[in-house]
């Protein structure tokens, strides 16, 4: 990356802006009020850009304080204020030649009461005290028990205090308290030195042992919500950034919480945050996110860092995937990569719609066509295929469990996968699929979709898998507690179970089947914790009241279908986005919250709006993105983008999934390949459930989910050893190369055909693109070299009897160049 | 995937325990001849770099009052045919078919009070400490070996960090080399002897000169951008792909597993036993002990292997006769094997089966499943040896004093391997990080003081 002329820019930049007046900025606010002793306000000092494109710079850490009179405050040098007494001053930052006023007031010197729930547990979570892996996990640690992440202060409160005979504090002493001495390492403590003694956090704890361990009392403010300052920024490459965070509380009062807040990087590369609130970004160009959580609230910073360089010739855009797309790139200055060639453009699009590679036919026409609409035409070709219902039947059968736990649900699975296949064939509305799916009653055969209620029996489990499928939420921490960057609760994860209560079952018509019923009554469930009997409530919304004599799952459908829920259509987008790019604009895919922001906001949005516009339309998504030159571009990289893995400047390669390297490793070798129980020219990606993620060895090695889990992380896309050496050396590859009805044994009969155009058939089987002239000859002269060489050339074919067939050694060389392409990158990957 | 910070894989230990020093060297060197010197040099493995656990899986649950814990005092219709022999520890005896391990019992502990069995015919508590039955997270619980193959990675690049020797088995169960559960099959043991895996590791009517053939066309073929991928996936696959040519010609992963390259008299000390199926469950093969020292020598950090099958609801004693000689001269060549290079510090070594046996003999001569208590043997991981830990009610039929769970020996080994087990984590599929044993199971004080 270029980063001289960026650091050039900015000398530049800060040499004009002296010249001119000032324009330093403080965080704009009324004059800063600190309310007593202990009240904090933390600065952030901003210099703000001259003209569009340059990015403002923060300096809250560079520029130097004062304050006049100097008695009333004082300024840390990373600009945090402290009281001393109580006055007005006006404070001035100096930076150079600039400078910038303000007034200050402290009304009030006097210390105050200390807050249990506000201040004091804070700091527990702050130092990592009330942590999963510390003393918050549900055994406590060594005997000393917190509440996971400080989410119940009433607890807290009694382990610290009552537990033990109050042994873990010292009143008369307070700077000798177990509690102090272990958190600062003065005494062993496993968990190390955590807390520095005598920082504000240490003084805090001692001022709330020194006031005789004030609890709250019922009624006290609490925090409402919490919010950062900045919310964005452009940034340069290795620069700060200063966060402000201001808490909102019950009785409207709000305060700086800059110093008790925890700060958590997305990407630790991309940008890295201290406790304190300073962001220094990496040199990765893209977006990042900082999290910022207090008590249960979370609020994020989102940095954008330019790489800077021209963006120029972008095309016109297609759709408005590219509107948003060019304008991130414009304003990243990351030029994208070259559209991708015909060639690369059939393969990919034909693996990643209808889930095989092209055929020779396909590629043969599709290179010659001269029809200017020809991509446009060959998605709608692919959109109306079967085969593109049998990719993605098979994409949902993962996520939707379609296991066979027993031979006896063949019938079912079979038939869920055919409802599932024609669902896509059909271009059923994806509203209705759902609807359908999570509302399902009867018998299999009539109704297949029952079969889901086989594999997931328990109501958490199926809270779990709907709100993680179909809305993008992950449920599981909120059964036992208030996940940190989330914002479900216990009570919402029982009020979603509820939907789930009344579902019964009776035996199905066939051994291992069910028939699954709704049970009249009332939808309730339990708070375990709390004792408290839960009405059905879908997330986010108000309790309902359902008459006992209707299904809950319909109501449950009906808000979750309803245009206006805001997760549903996106979790949709995002998914397919996610096949078509191999990167969710939320990322992981399935796990939209506030803390784990898109990189493309309004992208997302568009998106999930033209699908309800349009009816759920799942193929018309689709040929949206495909038809973008976003999905078109080359996977080559130009001289920028080659780090670029979030802004979609190129395509992002991958590997071929299983199923879909199997069948094309099939067909490359003209093998036929027979699944146990499945009809004669079935294909791997035909397979309807989880049973052939074990039997074959193939399917199993190169990650074919065993669908277990609602989430596409199952299925594996790493690389490993035993992968490689299944490629290179199985007898299950050799037998495919060297069988006689194999590619090889075939070609190598052709004796009147003309070898280089045998070869380049290979290549358009294996790569959809003809041979590079020095990739012929390479081929060729080992073809020729190995029809003369003498004799036959394995161990083994040299112990069979004479006479030796007088074609194998040009079968074998086919042999050897099949064998070579298949262990290509170019062949094991998508691009 | 959700995070939560400050829970993944912390570790205060200072990760350091004393290593054995080889015992060549000191002693006698004053007579050896120059080539015995050089001999003794090539045949001398490097010390260990890293920490490792070889598990024996006695398939079947093995009858635990007729191995190490002989009950004279048990009534009749109870009491087994054996007779307790002294060993070379003061106060410890072990049955009489033991007579190898009653020779250097300074080397080995006995637990005789493991309890808490889930009941199951299944290795996964023995791999994973964590039962079977009852809940269980999305994927499973990961056994031992993919939990260091995801914390630890690769000490040798060839050479996966996880392996299993056990054969394909009539009873899968019986034949699990330990599952990557919800890891993900990325940290799945590398199992050559079931299903395709053993094939593809040893060339076969392909000769070296084709494969040379091959991979030079590939070479030539290849030519795809590798700066494509940003992931790192297609550099990671050649790297894989080297490996795989590696291990097909001559690698330390292939020499591992070709006991030939071994001193002849070793390979006699430990004995050849049977590849021969035992029924439904796994094989006899005493050389697995020796591939799984090689093993680890050459670079892994977990070699699991099931040892013949245990089930005997009938002629228990005959069936014991056959096979308590074979495994104590497996697993004492082993464990003599591992002092001897020096090695007992750095290899943890676990014997055991999924539940004991009823302490009634049945009308067929036989014991039945008994989850009430089971036994299992440890030695090295520089752990104190000769003793017994725990004991049994006059009948074998329950723990008696000092109940073992099965994660306080996962606990232990885990802190053998360098690892705070109650403090580390590793993420689920939903993002939730889990502990590799509960809180309240700490290493065994009696091995690991």
């Amino acid at each position: 990356m270029p980063k001289l002329p960026i650091i050039a820019a900015f000398v530049l930049f800060l040499s004009c802006a002296s010249a001119q007046s000032s324009n330093l900025a403080f965080e704009k606010s009324l004059p800063i009020t600190l309310k007593h002793l202990h009240d904090t306000h933390q600065l952030v000092l901003t210099q703000e850009s001259q003209s569009p494109g340059q990015t403002p710079t923060d300096l809250t850490h560079i520029a130097t304080y004062t304050s006049d009179p100097p008695n009333i405050i004082t300024v840390s040098p990373s600009g945090l204020v402290t009281v001393l007494t109580a006055g007005e001053t006006t404070l001035t930052a100096t930076h150079g030649e600039l400078s910038i006023s303000k007034p200050i007031k402290v009304a009030s010197a006097e210390t105050t009461a200390i807050s249990f729930t506000n201040d004091f547990v804070p700091v527990l979570s702050k130092y990592g005290c009330n942590g999963g892996g510390c003393h918050g996990k549900a055994a406590g640690q060594n005997g000393f028990k917190l509440s996971l992440f400080g989410y119940e202060p009433s607890n807290d409160y009694n382990y610290l205090v009552r537990d033990s005979r109050e042994r873990r504090i010292f009143r008369a002493a307070p700077e000798h308290s177990l509690l102090v001495l272990k958190a600062t390492g003065e005494i062993p403590h496993q968990g190390g030195s955590r807390l520095e003694k005598n920082s504000p956090d240490y003084q805090a704890i001692i001022r709330w042992i020194k006031q005789g361990l004030p609890n709250d009392p019922k009624e006290f403010p609490k925090a409402t919500s919490i919010s950062v300052y900045p919310k964005e920024r452009l940034t340069q490459p290795n620069s700060q950034q200063q966060l402000r965070v201001t808490a909102h509380f019950s009785d409207n009062s709000t305060r700086d919480i800059s110093h008790l807040a925890q700060y958590e990087s997305n990407d630790e590369e991309r940008a890295s945050v201290t406790m304190d609130g300073r962001v220094t970004m990496g040199h990765i160009p893209g977006s990042t996110s900082i999290m910022i959580r207090f008590q249960e609230h979370v609020d994020v910073f989102r940095a954008i860092l330019p790489l800077g360089a021209p963006v120029e010739n972008l095309p016109q855009p297609a759709n408005f995937v590219d509107q948003h797309i060019f304008t991130q790139l414009q304003t990243l200055g990351l030029p994208p990569s070259e559209k991708s060639d015909d060639a690369t453009f059939l393969r990919r699009v034909t693996i990643d719609i209808a889930g095989r590679l092209p055929s020779i036919d396909e590629t043969n026409a599709f290179l010659s066509d001269n029809e200017p609409n020809k991509r446009a035409q060959k998605i709608e070709q692919l959109l109306a295929s079967p085969d593109h219902a049998d990719y993605f039947a098979g994409k949902w059968a993962a996520i939707l469990r379609n296991k066979r736990a027993k031979p006896e649900h063949a019938r079912g699975s079979v038939a869920f996968h055919q409802w599932l296949r024609n669902a896509i064939y059909k271009n059923r509305p994806y509203q209705q699929i759902a609807r359908e799916f999570l509302t399902a009653s009867g018998e299999t055969g009539t109704n297949p979709p029952v079969v889901w209620y086989r594999t997931v029996r328990d109501s958490k489990d199926q809270l779990e898998n709907v709100a993680q499928v179909f809305l993008g939420v992950r449920m599981q921490c909120a059964q036992c507690h208030h996940h940190p960057y989330e914002k479900w609760s216990e009570d919402d994860y029982y009020g979603l179970q509820a939907f789930f209560s009344r579902i019964t079952r009776k035996p199905g018509l066939q051994p291992g089947e069910e028939i699954v019923l709704h049970n009249r009554g009332q939808a309730t469930s339990k708070n375990p914790r709390t004792g408290k009997t839960l009405k059905p409530k879908p997330l986010g919304g108000e309790e309902l009241t359902i008459p006992s004599y209707e299904d809950p799952r319909e109501h449950l459908a009906d808000w979750m279908i309803n245009p206006a829920n805001p997760f549903f259509a996106k979790m949709l987008v995002n998914r397919y986005w996610k096949h078509f790019f191999g990167r969710g604009l939320v990322d992981p895919e399935d796990d939209l919250r506030v803390t784990n922001p898109a990189t493309h906001p309004e992208l997302l949005e568009s998106l999930a709006s033209d699908f309800i516009a349009n009816g759920y339309d799942l193929k018309r998504l689709i040929r949206t993105i495909t038809n973008s030159h976003t999905y078109q571009l080359s996977a080559i990289p130009n001289q920028h983008n080659s780090e670029d893995s979030q802004n979609y400047s190129r395509f992002y390669p991958r590997r071929l999934p299983a199923e879909i390297l199997l069948d094309g490793i099939n067909t490359v070798t003209g093998a036929n390949e027979s699944f146990a129980g499945q009809p004669a020219g079935t294909r791997a990606i035909q397979l309807p459930d989880d049973t052939f993620s074990k039997s074959s060895y193939f399917l199993s090695v190169f990650g074919r989910p065993d669908m277990n889990s609602a989430c596409e992380c199952e299925r594996s896309a790493d690389v490993n050893l035993a992968q490689a050496l299944h490629l290179v050396n199985s007898n299950n590859i050799r037998l495919k190369l060297s069988s006689d009805q194999s590619r090889p044994a075939n070609l190598a009969k052709q004796k009147d055909a003309q070898p280089q155009n045998l070869l380049a058939q290979l290549y358009l089987h294996a790569l959809s693109r003809p041979p590079q002239p020095e990739e012929l000859a390479t081929a060729l002269a080992y073809l020729q070299r190995k029809q003369n060489e003498p004799g036959p050339t394995s161990p083994k074919e040299s112990d069979k009897a004479v006479p030796v067939d007088p074609i194998l050694p040009t079968r074998q060389a086919y042999e050897d160049l099949i064998w070579a392409l298949l262990n290509t990158k170019e062949f094991l990957f998508n691009h | 995937m959700l995070t939560i910070s400050g829970s993944k894989g912390e570790t205060f230990c200072d990760g350091m325990t004393r290593r054995g020093f080889l015992r060549i060297g000191g002693l006698g060197l004053g007579g050896a001849s120059l080539p015995q010197l050089l001999q003794a040099e090539a045949t001398t493995p490097k010390k260990l770099e890293h920490k490792a656990v070889i598990m024996v899986f006695l398939a079947g649950g093995p009858p635990h009052q007729d191995m190490w814990d002989i009950k004279t005092e048990a009534p009749s219709g109870m009491r087994g045919e054996f007779n307790p022999i002294s060993t070379n520890v003061p106060g410890i005896q072990i049955g009489e078919l033991f007579p190898k391990m009653a020779g250097m019992m300074d080397k080995f502990s006995v637990i005789r009070s493991m309890v808490g069995a889930g009941g199951g015919h299944d290795a996964v508590q023995c791999l994973t400490g964590r039962k079977l039955q009852g809940p269980q997270p999305s994927g499973g619980w990961p056994s031992i070996g993919a939990v260091l193959s995801k914390l630890q990675g690769q000490v040798t690049p060839g050479v996966p960090s996880f392996l299993g020797l056990s054969p394909k088995c009539g009873h899968d169960q019986w034949g699990d080399p330990g599952k990557p559960g919800f890891l993900g099959p990325s940290h799945a043991a590398f199992a050559p002897f079931r299903g395709g895996g053993k094939d593809d590791m040893i060339l076969k009517d392909i000769s070296i000169e084709r494969l040379a053939d091959r991979k030079a066309l590939l070479k030539s073929f290849d030519n795809f951008r590798r700066d494509v991928d940003a992931s790192g996936a297609m550099t990671g696959m050649d790297t894989f792909t080297e490996q795989a040519f590696g291990v097909l010609t001559s690698s330390r992963l292939a020499e591992a597993f070709d006991l030939s390259k071994e001193d002849p008299k070793m390979v006699e000390r430990y004995g050849k036993g049977t590849e021969k199926l035992t029924a439904d469950g796994p094989w006899k093969r005493l050389d697995q002990f020796l591939m799984a020292r090689r093993l680890v020598e050459a670079g892994a950090r977990c070699v699991t292997l099931g040892f013949s099958r245990w089930d005997w609801h009938g002629n228990n004693f005959g069936r014991a006769r056959t096979d308590f000689p074979l495994l104590d001269q497996g697993i004492t060549a082993l464990v003599q094997d591992l002092h001897d290079r020096g090695l007992s510090d750095d290899v943890s070594v676990v014997v055991w089966g999924e539940f004991g046996r009823t302490p009634k003999i049945n009308d067929k001569g036989g014991r039945d499943h008994w989850p009430k208590v089971s036994t299992a043997l440890l030695a090295g991981g520089g752990m104190t040896h000769g003793q017994v830990i725990g004991s049994t009610t006059r009948d074998g039929g329950e723990a008696d004093d000092r109940p073992v769970e099965f994660q306080e020996v996962f606990s232990t080994l885990y802190h053998n391997l360098g690892i705070d087990a109650r403090r580390t984590t590793v993420e689920d599929l939903t993002g939730r990080p889990r502990f590799l044993v509960d809180s309240q199971h700490a290493p065994m004080k009696e091995l690991v003081g």
